[in-house]
């Protein structure tokens, strides 16, 4: 019994699917109707656009020659501009990385400061809150005029974006950590060093991870909207350059994939979560 | 008599609430506890019970007044006062074994890893947690998280031992057996303990020495109270004992009553001495109601409301 | 604007002798016409030398005051003195070794930029000695941020851009040059399929349009053809500026009526069943520029060789392309997701003038498109008068210099004429626009003949 019920969600979730891909398939479903127009003009054309109609949405079938064509050739490298999916994720990917864990590096011990004394937390709180909100691509022209560089303009718009979910829930977790944890350290005559690695860091470790989490989700969707605009390399440039070619069926691709990615990122910070997570 | 291992001398704690009101919590207490002793402070919530041992232990300072800890001023923390608290405070990330050995290689930062160890177990095994060494705090039951937190206070061998209402938040159950654990750990180790209790069966148990606090705000030391009991009591006898319900009398009567009441301003109180009285030694006071109650439960357990 | 003043002229002369603006009177154009070198040395050493003065003065007020002082050839004997002016111009007039063979040129992935793009797989960069990547670009914000950012070294543009970026209008005053136009023509209006029964332009009042940027040809050519039919473009329409990728999704969207663009986004509106051609821009001003090779003056004057190079590759790219005969074979070369990314068969009715218009109809059109690299000074003149028109120019400009600063003309002549294609022998030409002739020499009064502008 209890492992039917332990099937029932996966099965569900199956049906979910092939409803879904079921409903796709019979709204794409092609109308047929008649050539309007003769052969020679219909050679110039679409084959919707031969027939009256305007170019139609992929079909699931469609879709899946296209995973199945891109998984077959994930890493072809044609030119500058048009390098295979795994390649675009690895540039994504990498970008994110870099531009994440420098705001790592930089938001984790100002958090730290920031969360240690009140002073600070008051006399920044203006600054955080101001920035925090602004959208990732306010900042990249401004990263492009005084960067002067696309490339580092992405990793900055990323580190601008994933900087603050770090640095508040640092802030936050540091200033949080339990009075009497701090007191046992006292009475211990703990240094100051030793109490921060030894009992504020990990007391506060779930809550910077909980941050560390959000961010990454952040810079994830950020970097598809990023290489977008400043192109050349990346899944959110090979979006934009299938957007061009109006290719639905690669572009609904590139969604997947990012989505599978994401996935992945974020399930990776919920184990490293778990790592840290204590159960009071 | 030797000198003192604390030596408490006029101190006085003043708030400033919010509207800029000074609130004074208690004022010019005075009085010293010896090494070996164990002593108990009992007053109702408000007088200041916590501070007074937070200043103890140095986390907290005083309006005025000094405290000396074997001759010297006390200026903050310190590695020969070891705090057992109310919450137990383990640091749950770390397992029983890591709780007690970050304590003690703060201590010794020099020892091995090994020795860290070793000395922890012997701690461990002292307060009965053989076994439990790799778990972690939300695996223990209350009574085995506050032996932990006994475990770390002791593992350091401070001088002197702070508790602040250790077993306040625990079952009867599980605070009776811990009662006799403490009782049976200071008798191996003579360890001084200061102690802040609501408990007025568990300050019989365990002191030496009780110091009754009047209500606050303006808390007062009223009169020490010298258990004149034998020191090898069990709980299971100590309401044998003729001097037991006398003593346990004088406290409820000075809780129930005279704790409002005292006002210290008759002409024989000094603040700097406050009155040490025998209860138990006087017979007159107490056999009558001994006798009015015979049917006092057998393991009276009577705690003031907090 | 003041940034592009003779560098050895300390006074503003608004009349200027010659027709084309260039010279003190007609006689000394007539000579530079008759000995094309002359003109084009002359045109090289300014260059040169407005380099060295700006890098000297940046600041235009000190510079005059300098000039003004001691005379602008005193100035430059003081100037030759510590500065080797001469060899700074020798190497720019020479074929010298390459300062760098690897380089950057963006691009946008539309027709026009066809030179650019098919001269690296067709190999005339590699001809050239340089081994250029062509980098696909998402919009021309951000081509003029990453030339300026010097991430590219040179890019395709829109011709307006270099005159726009020169004059710090919607970007920060930057000395631009544009050595090359890269084809005329080759723009279309294309209006949604539900529209086709409204052909009359004067149906056309409430549509929305779009246009590729602000600094476009296609948005002086629309705005000037809706005028030409009674429609304030400020008033009766909107005009909104649509990347040229989003425009066929967009109009399929029905978020807009149509849109004046380049191709293939024209071709792909009807590919897809979405919209029709209505004008081709060849019938609003038959041999219009539309797209060009753009490069800072800062590329063209600290690496004249490459420079040259690189112009010479677009040179021939262009006029291989001017031929009816090659068009097929360079629709196949960049059609590939590396380039334009389009079906073959769109980029080639583009390029060979005979395509689907949308309605049904076959049309055949060999000059649809056409690629002449020849920057004419007119060109400029013509698009300051539009920028003028339509408020994005405030106050008085002296046409005929920006237009000498910017389209370098005599590069281009000189070049040309390397690669064995037969360049003009004026800078400046008259050419009539819907059949209203423009004169490059009066500005001003073909600006103040029209009747719907912005004021």
């Amino acid at each position: 019994m209890s492992r039917l019920m332990n099937w029932r969600a996966p099965m569900l979730s199956l049906l979910v699917f092939f409803l879904g891909i079921g409903v796709w398939h019979a709204l794409t479903l092609p109308t047929a109707a008649p050539q309007t127009v003769n052969d020679e003009y219909a050679a110039l054309v679409g084959a919707a656009a031969a027939t009256g109609q305007k170019s139609a949405f992929p079909t699931p079938a469609d879709f899946g020659k296209k995973v199945w064509q891109h998984l077959n050739e994930p890493f072809y490298d044609r030119g500058p501009n048009d390098k295979g999916i795994g390649i675009q994720l690895g540039y994504s990917i990498g970008r994110v990385l870099v531009g994440y864990l420098l705001a790592a590096l930089v938001a984790v011990p100002l958090g730290f400061l920031i969360g240690m004394s009140p002073t600070v937390y008051r006399a920044l709180d203006p600054f955080i809150q101001v920035l925090k909100p602004i959208s990732p691509l306010a900042w990249m022209p401004l990263a492009l005029f005084t960067l002067k560089d696309s490339a580092v303009s992405a990793i900055f718009v990323i580190f601008i974006c994933s900087v603050w979910p770090m640095l508040i829930n640092t802030a936050f977790g540091v200033a949080s950590v339990r009075r009497e944890w701090l007191n046992v350290a006292r009475t211990l005559e703990v240094g100051s060093f030793r109490t921060a690695f030894r009992v504020i860091l990990p007391a506060a470790a779930p809550t910077i991870m909980t941050g560390m989490r959000i961010s990454i989700s952040i810079a994830w969707l950020v970097i598809v909207a990023a290489e977008m605009l400043v192109g050349g390399t990346g899944i959110g440039y090979f979006v934009w350059n299938e957007w061009n070619n109006l290719s639905i069926t690669n572009i609904l691709t590139a969604i997947l994939s990012i989505g599978l990615v994401g996935m992945m990122l974020d399930l990776m910070m919920a184990k490293l979560t778990k790592l840290v997570t204590f159960a009071e | 008599m030797s000198e003192p291992l604390i030596r408490i001398e006029g101190i006085s704690k003043q708030f400033t609430g919010r509207d800029g009101a000074v609130t004074t919590v208690f004022e010019d207490l005075h009085f010293s506890v010896d090494p070996g002793e164990f002593v108990c402070l009992i007053g109702h919530s408000g007088c200041g019970k916590t501070t007074i041992l937070n200043v103890l232990s140095g986390l907290d300072q005083t309006s005025s007044g000094y405290v000396f800890v074997g001759g010297r001023e006390v200026s903050g923390p310190s590695l020969d006062r070891a705090v057992i608290f109310q919450s137990h405070a383990l640091m749950p990330w770390l397992t029983v074994m890591g709780n007690i050995a970050f304590a003690v290689s703060s201590r010794w930062p020099e020892w091995s890893r090994e020795k860290v160890r070793k000395h922890c177990q012997e701690y461990i095994d002292l307060v009965n947690l053989t076994g439990s060494e790799k778990k972690r705090p939300a695996e223990l039951s209350g009574g085995m998280k506050q032996r932990v937190g006994i475990a770390r206070a002791l593992s350091i061998r401070p001088k002197m031992l702070l508790m602040d209402e250790p077993f306040s938040a625990l079952d009867a159950l599980t605070r009776g057996v811990l009662q006799e654990e403490v009782l049976r750990i200071c008798a191996e180790t003579k360890q001084t303990v200061f102690m802040i209790t609501h408990d007025v069966d568990e300050a019989i148990l365990l002191a030496d020495k009780i110091v009754l606090m009047t209500n606050g705000p303006h808390a007062k030391i009223a009169e020490i109270v010298v258990n004149t009991m034998p020191r090898a009591r069990t709980r299971h006898d100590l309401h044998k004992h003729p001097h037991y319900y006398r003593i346990r009398n004088h406290l409820i009567d000075f809780l129930v009553d005279r704790s409002k009441a005292f006002a210290g301003d008759s002409p024989d109180y000094d603040p700097r001495h406050p009155p040490l009285v025998r209860p138990g030694l006087d017979a007159t006071d107490a056999v009558a109601a001994d006798v009015a109650k015979p049917l006092m439960p057998a393991k009276p357990l009577v705690a003031v409301a907090g | 604007m003041s940034a592009f003043k003779d560098p050895f002229d300390a006074s503003t002369s608004l009349t200027r002798g010659c027709s084309c603006g260039q010279h003190h009177s007609e006689a000394a154009h007539q000579a530079d016409l008759a000995g094309q070198t002359t003109d084009s040395e002359l045109l090289g050493n300014r260059v040169v030398e407005a380099a060295v003065m700006r890098a000297l003065f940046p600041h235009d007020a000190t510079r005059r005051r300098f000039l003004n002082a001691v005379g602008a050839s005193t100035a430059m004997a003081a100037i030759s003195t510590f500065f080797p002016m001469g060899m700074a111009k020798e190497a720019f007039a020479q074929t010298g070794k390459l300062e760098k063979t690897s380089l950057k040129v963006g691009f946008i992935p539309i027709t026009c930029a066809t030179p650019i793009i098919m001269s690296q797989p067709m190999g005339f960069y590699a001809r050239q000695g340089l081994n250029v990547e062509v980098v696909k670009t998402a919009g021309w914000a951000v081509v003029r941020d990453k030339t300026i950012n010097k991430e590219y070294d040179a890019a395709h543009m829109l011709s307006p851009m270099p005159l726009a970026i020169t004059l710090g209008v919607g970007a920060n005053a930057l000395p631009y040059t544009m050595p090359a136009v890269e084809n005329i023509n080759g723009q279309a209006i294309t209006l949604a399929i539900k529209h086709k029964d409204k052909k009359d332009p004067k149906s056309w009042k409430g549509f929305k349009f779009a246009v590729p940027f602000d600094y476009s040809m296609h948005n002086y050519l629309l705005r000037y053809f809706l005028a030409e039919h009674g429609i304030d473009p400020d008033k009766d329409v909107q005009i909104r500026s649509v990347p040229p990728p989003e425009m066929v999704a967009n109009l399929r969207a029905n978020n807009i009526d149509g849109f004046l663009a380049p191709d293939p986004v024209n071709q792909r509106a009807v590919y897809d069943g979405v919209g029709y051609i209505h004008t081709l821009t060849k019938d609003i001003w038959d041999g219009h520029p539309c797209c060009a090779f753009a490069a800072s003056k800062e590329f063209v004057t600290t690496m004249p060789n490459t420079y040259r190079a690189l112009l010479k590759s677009i040179m021939e790219a262009t006029a291989f392309a001017s031929k009816q005969e090659n068009r097929k074979q360079i629709a196949e070369a960049i059609a590939p997701a590396n380039y334009l990314n389009q079906p073959v068969t769109v980029v080639e009715q583009v390029l060979t003038g005979t395509f689907a218009d949308g309605l049904g109809n076959i049309r055949k059109e060999p000059n649809r498109i056409d690629f002449d690299p020849f920057p004419w000074h007119s060109f400029a003149v013509w698009i300051l008068t539009q920028m003028k028109r339509w408020g994005q120019l405030k106050g008085d400009v002296d046409y005929a210099k920006v237009a000498r600063e910017v389209y370098l003309a005599t590069d281009a002549a000189k070049l040309m004429k390397e690669v064995g294609m037969k360049p003009p022998t004026a800078t400046s030409k008259k050419f009539t626009v819907m059949g209203k002739e423009f004169d490059p020499a009066k500005p001003d009064a073909y600006l103040k003949s029209f009747a719907i502008k912005s004021t």
